[in-house]
């Protein structure tokens, strides 16, 4: 099934909907490319936000249409048909065929761009027509000339009006509404009102992004410290305002001060649980002011939330009046504080990862996290209590020199780490402790990959964590690794 | 007049004892889990003061028993009922700490948060910061060396909530040896070394886990020195994290006077 058809294609007789290989039959050159719906939405939505230099309500008509109510910006163009025509210029610079019309409503717009006219000439500008008398007046002439395919009808309501001789929008205005709306229902009524201004309509207009931003602009540059800090209070005061209006709380937030300069300042924080306290949020914010460089001073100031959350409204009142003391509620104060001054991956809890290998076996998350259930981690998601595991870990095992051991296959009787001789007195194991083969191909599992661990304790009572890496092998010295220390 | 004095001079007294705060009776004592222990201490760990732990020779690197004897004390002070719900802060300068080994000595990994600090003086910070929060029991922190001024910060912080902190004297690898504190506002001060374990007759491998403690200063002028073993494990594997410690002998004042020996021995 063809979806669309190039111009030159429907010069040759093609049209969306025939089968490719009636296609194909009339015309063998044909090029055929598959349909993306899901591309062309997404490039609908990019061209929706482009076009938001032109007015900053825009609303994509899916599958191929955009409205943008031009209310009160059209003058910035020097009026509807300047504005119409830069639009079509700038599409028809970037490649894009487009038809363009302005009318007084979304209907008859949608109609006017449709119509074999918008192909053929150009942009078109439907004059105002009078408000008062559009419930009793004709429609204008440029409307009722245009066939009913311009009314967005369904296609089974349009096949039957067709079928009754009516193919133009006068035709269907002039007909008695009564019968009209008892024979095809609500809805060709309600496209023909919309159409003629008769009946309100609610386009869906995109928004910006991020409507999370707050911005204070200063008569004076300032760069006094406290001022500095007053500013971050002032505009984190607006922006929290909003949140609590909207029952939201913002985890991410994003302080800019302009600079007179123009150089960008701009200091990051992340918080554990949603908040829209401006006050925990100035204080959070202040440590870091005085390592910031404000130039010549600072002429505005703008605070932007992201990762904004659901946070049920009174609840910001009532933690600054009853402070949790039980509970991981009462850390999180701290655990913000910690995380703006050591900035992050400086503050974690630890949780077990069902793995043998020790360095995996320990999975780190953010300190306020709540614990996985057991689903994500695997049944055996806990350290098992009869497998020794050191207190510290080596970054990287480290190699022991001068191993005495009596057979290969035993563990070591002294060894020398750090420059010190350890002469062992006990040892307990080995446990032995595999490469995770289905975590690559069987193939790459080697048998050196292997580890022996031996937990030993020397003259003096420490206790090492030492393995023998590799199988034993006549042609392979044996090598011994110390990877971590009881207390 | 003589009775106006004793009057006086008991109403100065207790003014210095509520500005020391030495033992505040709503702030308890922890039990070490032997009363030879605890009556060194005057009955226990002081809980909301601060408490200086290092080791001796090799251990001033890689500090793993004062860390062990640490993380016992730790596990037995969250393990009080009055702690239920709080956490501990451990705050490390070197990213080495294996939370399955905390597990095994009973300080579950889900109470714990681990900081890394960049410095020395923001270790201390954090450290500071930690003990004057709410919902933190104890705080341990690995510092290089505490002076006296940051000691006495410490103090406060640990005044100001009740919080316990734990500081483990730790070199820097490869800097200046650390241990060697002059004046401090500690409440005790311990020296920490491994022994040899001795496994029960038949055991296979290594016994429990054995230090040597010394207790080299003390508020009240007590002093000591025992060999003491890790708490046994219950049936199920897990810590007795009641009686964190099992006192094995107490040792003469002959290891005080050479410490020096001990350390080159190790």
């Amino acid at each position: 099934m063809l979806t669309a058809v190039s111009p030159q294609a429907a010069a040759a007789g093609l049209f969306p909907g025939q089968r490719v290989t009636d296609a194909q039959a009339l015309r063998p050159d044909l090029v055929l490319a598959e349909a993306e719906p899901e591309a062309d939405a997404r490039a609908l939505e990019a061209l929706a936000d482009w076009c938001v230099r032109y007015s900053p309500a825009v609303a994509p008509d899916p599958p191929d249409g955009l409205f943008l109510d031009i209310g009160g910006v059209a003058h910035l163009w020097g009026g509807e048909a300047e504005m119409a025509a830069d639009l079509a210029a700038r599409l028809a610079r970037d490649g894009l065929t487009a038809r363009i019309a302005a009318a007084d409503t979304a209907g008859a717009a949608w109609a006017l761009a449709r119509s074999p006219a918008a192909a053929a000439a150009g942009p078109q500008v439907l004059a105002p027509w009078d408000p008062d008398r559009r419930e009793a007046s004709p429609p204008p002439p440029e409307l009722a000339g245009l066939p009913l395919t311009a009314l967005r009808l369904e296609p089974a309501a349009a096949a039957q009006l067709s079928r009754l001789g009516l193919r133009r929008i006068g035709q269907l205005a002039a007909l008695p509404r009564g019968p009209l709306a008892r024979r095809f229902g609500g809805r060709v009524l309600l496209a023909l009102d919309q159409a003629l201004g008769r009946a309100p309509e609610a386009l869906a207009f995109r928004r910006p992004p991020t409507p999370w931003f707050a911005r204070l602009d200063l008569a004076e540059p300032v760069s006094a410290p406290d001022d500095l800090a007053r500013l971050c209070r002032d505009v984190a005061l607006h922006l929290c305002a909003r949140l609590e209006t909207a029952g939201r709380g913002a985890r991410r937030l994003r302080l800019d001060f302009h600079r007179v300069d123009g150089a960008p300042v701009c200091l990051e924080l992340g918080l554990s649980r949603p908040a829209r306290d401006p006050d925990r949020i100035a204080r959070l914010f202040l440590p870091r002011l005085e390592t910031l460089d404000p130039g010549f001073g600072i002429e505005a100031v703008s605070l932007q939330a992201a990762e904004v959350e659901v946070l049920s409204p009174g609840q910001a009142d009532l933690a600054s009046l009853l402070e949790p003391v039980e509970g991981p509620e009462a850390l999180a104060p701290l655990i913000d504080r910690l995380n703006a001054r050591l900035g992050p991956g400086r503050v974690w809890r630890s949780r077990p990862r069902a793995s043998h290998v020790p360095e995996r076996s320990v999975r780190r998350t953010a300190a306020l996290e709540a614990p996985a259930g057991p689903a994500r981690d695997g049944p055996a998601a806990s350290w098992p209590a009869w497998r020794p595991r050191p207190l510290r870990l080596l970054p990287r095992p480290e190699v022991l020199e001068a191993v005495i051991a009596l057979t290969p296959d035993e563990p070591p009787r002294q060894f020398r780490w750090r420059r010190r001789v350890h002469r062992i007195r006990l040892a307990e194991g080995p446990e032995r402790i595999g490469a995770e083969w289905w975590r690559s191909g069987i193939e790459a599992v080697r048998t050196d990959q292997v580890r022996d661990y031996y937990r030993v304790e020397d003259q003096d009572g420490a206790r090492f964590w030492v393995f023998r890496s590799g199988l034993h092998d006549h042609d392979r010295p044996v090598r011994w690794w110390l990877h971590g220390l009881f207390g | 007049m003589d009775g106006n004095r004793r009057n006086r001079l008991a109403a100065l007294r207790a003014d210095i004892r509520r500005l020391e705060r030495v033992a505040g009776p709503a702030r308890g004592r922890l039990s070490l889990g032997d009363p030879r222990l605890d009556s060194a201490l005057g009955g226990g760990l002081a809980l909301g003061q601060w408490h200086e732990i290092g080791g001796e020779g090799v251990e001033a690197e890689t500090c793993a028993a004062p860390a062990a004897f640490a993380a016992r004390l730790a596990a037995a002070l969250l393990a009080r009922p009055d702690q239920r719900g709080r956490s501990a802060v451990w705050i490390l300068r070197r990213d080495d700490l294996f939370p399955p080994g905390l597990a095994e000595l009973g300080l579950p990994a889900d109470r714990l948060v681990g900081v890394c600090a960049r410095d020395e003086a923001e270790a201390l910070a954090v450290a500071e910061d930690a003990l004057a929060s709410p919902g933190v029991g104890v705080v341990l922190a690995e510092v290089g060396a505490v002076d006296l001024t940051a000691g006495r910060r410490l103090q406060l912080a640990c005044e100001s909530r009740g919080g316990t902190g734990l500081v483990i004297l730790r070199r820097p690898f490869g800097g200046a040896a650390a241990g060697t504190s002059g004046g401090t506002a500690a409440a005790t001060c311990w020296r920490v070394s491994p022994a040899a374990s001795a496994p029960g007759p038949g055991d296979f491998g290594l016994g429990p886990p054995r230090w040597r403690l010394r207790l080299v200063r003390g508020r009240g002028g007590r002093t000591g020195a025992w060999s003491v073993e890790a708490g046994a494990r219950g049936d199920e594997g897990e810590a007795d994290v009641a009686h964190p410690l099992r006192l094995v002998a107490e040792l003469g004042d002959r290891d005080l006077a050479a410490p020096a020996a001990l350390s080159a021995a190790g």
